[in-house]
């Protein structure tokens, strides 16, 4: 019981810290509005994704169609609200799959050291070698496009990164007494990292991945801009600015509005992120 | 809070900034070459040319693809050509005639100087013909002639026979892939023939920056009348939208292929002329009928009757060419214009699905190349098709395994496009929907009946233009009702000039003349 006051105390008090931040709270409600309208999209959506209508192409916005229709008359508004479960899906299932891996590898690497730390690093340097859009394109053209194999390369590409966090936690929480007293009486090397480091561990962790789900998000739209993402009719952000691209000259809604929708995203993820990081950080404790 | 603030700003522009990169990765523009927008009054004499593509190669005998062969129409000459009406004309033989069914006799054009200063010679059209026979990319064009007939009777006389009686044989002579080489520059040239082409035309190569343009220069020992350009540079610009604003600003002086969506900007543009042409070309929906529920003639009914191949037209190319009734477009000889579309009826559709036995429909797939009109039509496909029960997955691959993998008859439906070049419609037919030219060689939907493919052959071995008109109506009439094809559109050659530009002609087939092009 004791225990589990303890807990719940610090994160009571980031808690607090980040209410106080209005720009993260600005953030957090745009990223709750996005979880809303992909979880209901099917309430919300004035249209479905895929109602083409071939008589209505290329309307600006109007009251049937408050942000206008595409080039085969479906209506944006849908497409983007449709499009916000894909881009949730691919930021958070890639950012998953990167802290997984990533994390898992950092864990053994900083914890047991010496030559397993250094193979392991030693390739995690190979993969941030390689840009991280460029990694991304090359394993979708290897697996195929589809929204698997997106989030499957979006993820790849970061695993690095939520490697080297986790394993410098490990490196100077492995040296506390609470560590060596954990040891001393006995608990194995798993219940070691999964109970007393990773918990310690997870601030960074958190932040990284507030701001990875947007960077995966940007990486994806990325990647389905180029023609390697999703197969339509798939409303995904990028493919709709893809296709905007043909028209902008004369239609500029066919891309500012999935473009806007990219932007306030990632911009909202950003400012979360951001004051994720200024509450977790015990020097700014006031 | 002010450090928030300061946060604010720099994340924005961050996001900003950041979208403009990712925005930008394919749009990203080549440099303008050196020619400013407007320095008009001094009479210019380098030609500025936007297209869609690179060349790949400028040996004709190794490539049949559109931006090489405008490339190399400036460079090389035919034994006889096609003007823009599809008649035939004099070209590198001044006259010819028929000596029996089999075999012509063609006189050469005297005093014509390759670009390596070698004459042309009859030893030279044997050489080429012999090369191309040889080709695994063109040979087929030229497949008919015999080469142990081929028969030098002097240094400007030669005779050519045919295998079996080819009535298109003149034709197939007018394509590119027949273009004259010289022996002496081919064995030169080696492995790297293609980058160092030599041919007897108006134009020969200068530079070529490849991926970025090619440059030609005039060729000042050409036997006929000399263009009044001196250079023409012809530029790659993938981006349709790119190559309509290049054109706007004055980069370049002709755009090839406006895009649809284009087309009107440059139409109202005061300093811009659009040129539009019907041309030969056919899109059409293939199925594969080698695979089931495809090699069910209802099946393939169905569709037909289930896609709204108007409307589609209208929103994909809007406004620009035809929907297509047959395999043939208008402008190619003996193409039947009485076919009946099938029209936009749901109801007849599901019927026919029903009597297939598959009014629950099926799951398939719908391959397209990345073309942008391509893509689009495969979409709104898989939209209709809905309404009869058909779930639809969109496929789209890239130019190579595209052809790979409808020529090993892996697809469901495709979308593909095919250019009657000679405007002939042996050309348009044959390689299509013979069964003898199943896969790579043309025939991808892997359809044909015993009487068509006895009515294509007749077609191409009879001599009297009648009877063959008469075959290919039959043949045409076949297709429309055993349903290989949705029928798409036929296209337009649709360029955009620089006012100033003149004497720009373009040729159905696509290959235009731009020897004849000069400044005002």
């Amino acid at each position: 019981m004791n225990k589990q006051g303890q807990k719940r105390g610090p994160w009571r008090e980031v808690w607090r810290r980040l209410k106080q931040n209005k720009a993260a709270m600005v953030g957090l409600a745009i990223i709750l509005i996005l979880v809303f309208s992909a979880i209901f999209a099917d309430f919300i959506a004035p249209y479905g994704y895929d109602d083409q209508d071939l008589k209505a192409r290329l309307q600006g916005p109007s009251m049937q169609h408050f942000l206008g229709t595409d080039n085969f008359g479906r209506d944006i508004l849908s497409r983007i609200i449709y499009g916000s479960r894909v881009s949730l899906q691919v930021g958070f299932i890639a950012v998953g799959i990167a802290i997984a891996v990533g994390g898992t590898l950092g864990a053994i690497s900083g914890y047991y050291g010496k030559r397993l730390d250094n193979v392991i690093m030693r390739l995690m340097d190979v993969l941030l070698a390689i840009p991280g859009i460029l990694l991304a394109i090359s394993i979708v053209a290897a697996l195929g496009s589809g929204l698997q194999n997106v989030m499957i390369a979006v993820g790849i590409g970061s695993i690095p990164g939520y490697a080297r966090i986790v394993r410098s936690s490990v490196l100077t929480i492995r040296e506390q007494e609470f560590i060596e007293a954990a040891r001393a009486v006995g608990a194995s090397d798993f219940r070691i990292i999964t109970k007393h480091i990773i918990p310690n561990a997870l601030a960074p962790i958190i932040v990284q991945s507030t701001l990875g789900v947007a960077g995966a998000i940007l990486s994806a739209a990325g990647l389905s801009f180029i023609g390697l993402g999703f197969q339509p009719p798939t409303p995904e952000w990028g493919a709709m600015l893809s296709t905007g691209r043909n028209f902008i000259r004369d239609h500029w809604h066919m891309t500012a509005f999935p473009g806007l929708a990219i932007m306030i995203t990632i911009f909202g993820l950003n400012l979360l992120g951001d004051g994720l990081r200024d509450a977790l950080d015990p020097r700014l404790k006031n | 809070m002010i450090k928030n603030k300061k946060i604010l700003v720099l994340l924005s522009l961050v996001l900003v900034f950041s979208l403009f990169v990712v925005g930008c990765g394919k749009t990203e523009d080549t440099p303008g070459t050196d020619q400013p927008a407007d320095k008009a009054p001094e009479v210019r004499d380098t030609l500025i040319v936007g297209q869609g593509a690179d060349a790949k190669i400028l040996d004709p005998h190794a490539t049949n693809d559109q931006p090489s062969s405008r490339v190399m129409k400036q460079i090389y000459e035919t034994l006889i050509t096609q003007n823009e009406q599809m008649e035939l004309e004099p070209g590198l033989a001044v006259s010819w005639e028929k000596v029996d069914d089999l075999t012509f006799e063609f006189k050469l054009r005297q005093g014509v100087k390759f670009h390596n200063g070698e004459e042309f010679k009859a030893s030279d059209v044997k050489f080429t013909l012999l090369r191309a026979v040889e080709s695994p990319t063109i040979g087929h064009i030229v497949g008919a002639i015999d080469p142990e007939s081929i028969e030098i009777i002097d240094d400007y006389t030669i005779r050519i026979s045919t295998k079996n009686p080819f009535a298109p044989l003149l034709a197939h002579l007018a394509h590119g892939a027949s273009s004259m080489l010289n022996e002496k520059a081919v064995a030169e040239g080696g492995d790297d023939y293609g980058q160092n082409p030599v041919g007897t035309g108006p134009f020969k190569l200068y530079e070529w920056k490849s991926g970025d343009s090619i440059e030609l220069v005039r060729f000042e020992d050409f036997h006929g009348a000399q263009p009044k350009i001196e250079r023409i540079i012809m530029r790659n610009i993938p981006e349709g939208t790119n190559r309509a604003i290049e054109l706007e600003t004055g980069a370049i002086d002709i755009a090839f292929d406006i895009a649809p969506t284009d087309v009107n900007r440059i139409d109202e543009n005061k300093e811009l002329t659009l040129v539009r042409d019907p041309n030969l070309s056919t899109a059409y929906i293939g199925f594969n009928a080698a695979k089931k529920p495809y090699d069910d003639v209802r099946v393939r009914q169905a569709i037909n009757y289930a896609i709204d191949m108007d409307s589609i037209i209208e929103a994909v190319y809007l406004g620009i060419g035809e929907p297509a009734i047959g395999p043939l477009g208008a402008n190619v000889w003996a193409s039947h214009r009485g076919l009946t579309p099938y029209g936009f009826d749901v109801d007849k559709a599901k019927e026919l699905m029903k009597e297939a036995g598959l009014e629950d429909g099926f799951k398939t797939t719908i391959w397209t190349n990345e073309n942008q009109q391509r893509m689009d039509i495969a979409e709104i496909v898989q939209n209709q098709l809905k309404a009869i029960n058909i779930e639809t997955e969109v496929k789209v691959l890239e130019w190579g395994s595209y052809l790979d993998g409808t020529a090993a008859g892996e697809h469901d439906m495709f979308i593909l496009g095919w250019t009657t070049v000679t405007g002939d419609p042996d050309y348009g037919l044959y390689p299509l929907f013979h069964s003898e030219q199943y896969g790579s060689a043309g025939n991808r939907t892997f359809w044909s009946t015993p009487r068509s493919d006895e009515l294509l052959t007749l077609g191409r071995t009879t001599a009297d233009p009648e009877k063959r008109k008469e075959y290919y109506m039959e043949a045409q009439e076949i297709i429309r009702d055993e349903a290989p094809w949705v029928f798409t559109w036929n296209g337009e050659n649709v360029s955009g000039t620089r006012n100033n530009v003149r004497g720009f002609m373009q040729h159905p087939a696509g290959h235009h003349k731009l020897f004849t092009v000069y400044f005002e």
